[in-house]
């Protein structure tokens, strides 16, 4: 288990004060919050608020809420061909985007989103390179998520290093108490937001909050973690038949990442309507084969044993070699809405439970 | 009177394989079982949960066969059996290599519609059937449903529970009645003004994330890894994310099924934002109707109205 964020301070917002709250943050950024599906109140999504509305922070939205800081699409730079000024050719003028980003806050999330952040981080902040378009975004958000209501049978945060009550990636944590919740700044930006925002609890509040925490962080004590079967992962890489017996039902559609917090990957495209155009950046998905479709025609992962396979190895070996956590936040989305129930954690277990490598 | 289980047991030695649906990890989710040993008969399994329309596995993995393979051996509901047909209509899959298990269907639950209806808030632990309901086992006790109040939509609307196709049958099931209108859901929405309809649309389409689940669900999606959703050489669609992009690629997703499309719903079902997508392939099968009083996937040997191009014909 990781070292979790130390608190800075502490607040109070009863049941009642949580609509006000929440406008006075809208004042501030972006703010988006969990909220029911008009039409299926049972399905939650992440929305931007509105004063007003119905919010939900007992079920795990859809989606995550990685579009906030990575939107699926991204316009990059626009061109346009023009007759050049020196001579008679033609040439190619570009042009930086310049919309600049906007300051975010995204509300009442579970520990599992916000740990997928701490990924994303990794990936585009922490790297040799960094992501320039991301560190705008995520320089000027701001992540509240609340302890988490209660796992189903997808969830498996406690199988990957983390648990319902994580702090990591999270810059203010709730933690329902009677009446309300207690708030718990955990960076500087959080502590930043809490100092004008509500009222210290207290002492019997904050005992009451410590011990949810406490008993949330202590539900998946006993959950088998995923990490010693993980480290089959290179012997079995070369084992197709394990691969192809796996991920026989998969459908190579891209629900798994696309709705994954912690799935990253993206496709750069120019995007031209007669003399114009842009280049945009959107999700891509290791599940489709135009994903490693070579220019030559060649395709290093042409089955779906491939691409699978390198969504487990980058998932729980490569990144975990590279970075020391896994890419995973164990929300369960991939399985959860997968259409044939492929699981990942089921996968991932298998790989380690025989000695037996096939040929 | 048979079971699956007998079912599958009489007719093993003339497969490599059975098609079929066993337990997955949540008891409102059974999954695609590919049974090869004769052992694993026994984990099949048959109920309004085995959603997932198996013939989707046949273009797509099992196109040809190796030398001297005995038949796939494949558990059909209604609508499974029509989307066969057509692959066989089309000569994407051989009649001869497939032994059709045929199940007359009680109709499909749809897992959302339990999480709607549902009073109990505790993981459901396990589910069974009786005459008209579905019973849900939970921490909290035992909660029993109206199958009907549970039933996917395909499943409301559905003209074919009995299979159109088999060669073994169970027949320890009832099929569920057919309903007057199946065609209800569209009028419905054709009933509202154009402005209605294009604002259902906008919203709707709007929160598709273009995961492709739809197609690659389709049973007759067959370019696959050649769909010009993702080609490149040329460029038909774009990645962007905005509503006309998507509608767009839902256009032509429709329209490479109209007159083909057999209505398994499957490509709402897999849906990860939930669009009633096959709204729009029941309007083509509802034109195909009314234009060439065709309703594809019911008949082997019949061809499909768009499928009838001769190039040897001149002077067109």
């Amino acid at each position: 288990m990781e070292r979790e964020t130390a608190m800075k301070s502490a607040s109070f917002v009863s049941h009642a004060d949580l609509p006000g709250l929440l406008v006075r943050l809208a004042e501030k950024a972006e703010l988006w919050v969990p909220a029911p599906e008009d039409t299926a109140p049972h399905r939650v999504t992440f929305k931007p608020f509105q004063a007003g509305m119905a919010i939900d922070v007992q079920r795990l939205p859809v989606s995550s809420a990685k579009k906030l800081l990575f939107p699926q699409g991204e316009e990059l730079l626009r061109f346009r061909t023009d007759k050049s000024a020196s001579d008679a050719a033609m040439e190619t003028v570009l042009s930086e985007k310049t919309t600049e980003a906007r300051p975010t806050i995204l509300f009442g999330c579970r520990p599992c989103d916000a740990r997928g952040f701490v990924v994303f981080d990794r990936a585009f902040l922490q790297g040799p390179s960094v992501d320039p378009y991301y560190k705008a975004r995520r320089d000027i958000n701001l992540v509240v998520s609340m302890v988490c209501p209660g796992p189903d049978a997808a969830c498996f945060c406690g199988a990957v290093g983390s648990h319902p009550a994580d702090t990591q990636g999270s810059d203010v944590q709730m933690i329902p108490v009677s009446g309300g919740f207690v708030l718990h700044a955990l960076t500087d930006k959080g502590q930043e937001l809490m100092e004008n925002l509500a009222s210290a609890p207290s002492q019997a509040q904050e005992q009451e909050a410590r011990q949810v925490w406490e008993s949330v962080r202590r539900s998946v004590e006993n959950v088998a973690s995923l990490k010693d079967s993980a480290r089959h992962f290179p012997k079995r890489f070369a084992d197709t038949a394990f691969w192809r017996f796996h991920t026989e039902r998969c459908l190579s559609c891209g629900v798994c990442t696309f709705l994954c917090p912690t799935c990253y990957c993206f496709t750069i495209t120019d995007e031209t309507d007669g003399v114009q155009g842009q280049r945009l950046r959107s999700w891509d998905a290791c599940m489709f084969h135009h994903f490693t479709q070579e220019a030559s025609g060649h395709n290093p992962r042409p089955t779906k044993a491939e691409r699978f396979r390198n969504r487990v190895g980058h998932k729980f070996s490569y990144f975990l070699e590279k970075h020391g956590q896994f890419a995973c936040c164990g929300c369960g989305r991939c399985l959860r809405h997968c259409p044939v129930s492929m699981d990942i954690r089921a996968i991932v277990q298998a790989m380690g439970e025989t000695e037996e490598v096939h040929d | 009177m048979n079971t699956l289980k007998t079912l599958v047991e009489s007719i093993w030695d003339q497969v490599d394989m059975v098609l079929g649906w066993h337990p997955g990890y949540d008891p409102l989710r059974p999954v695609p079982a590919f049974v090869r040993d004769r052992k694993d008969i026994a984990s099949l399994i048959w109920n309004p949960l085995c959603a997932p329309n198996l013939s989707v596995y046949l273009a797509k993995s099992f196109k040809t066969p190796a030398h001297g393979e005995k038949k796939i051996g494949i558990l059909a509901k209604g609508c499974d059996s029509r989307s066969l047909t057509a692959l066989i209509q089309e000569g994407l899959v051989d009649r001869h290599r497939l032994l059709i298990i045929g199940l007359p269907c009680p109709g499909t639950v749809d897992p959302e519609a339990v999480k709607s209806a549902r009073t109990q808030s505790g993981p459901i632990t396990g589910v069974s059937f009786g005459d008209g309901w579905v019973e849900l086992m939970c921490s909290d006790g035992v909660e029993r449903l109206p199958l009907d109040q549970v039933l996917a939509r395909r499943c409301q609307r559905c003209r074919h529970p009995h299979p159109v196709l088999y060669d073994v049958l169970l027949e320890d099931a009832m099929p569920r009645p057919v309903p007057k209108d199946p065609f209800a859901h569209v009028l419905a929405l054709e009933e509202q003004p154009l402005e209605a309809r294009r604002a259902f649309w906008l919203k709707e389409l709007e929160r598709c994330l273009r995961c492709y689940a739809c197609r690659n669900a389709c049973p007759l999606c067959v370019c696959q890894d050649q769909c010009l959703a993702e080609s490149r050489t040329p460029k038909w669609v774009t990645q962007k994310d905005t509503v006309a992009d998507k509608f767009l690629f839902h256009m032509i997703h429709t329209l490479h099924l109209a007159g083909r499309c057999t209505e398994c719903g499957e490509c709402e079902r897999v849906c990860p934002m939930k669009i009633p997508i096959g709204l729009l392939k029941e309007k083509t099968a509802q034109i195909a109707m009314e234009l060439w009083n065709y309703e594809s996937g019911t008949d082997p040997v019949a061809r499909p109205p768009l499928l009838s191009y001769d190039a040897s014909v001149t002077g067109l």
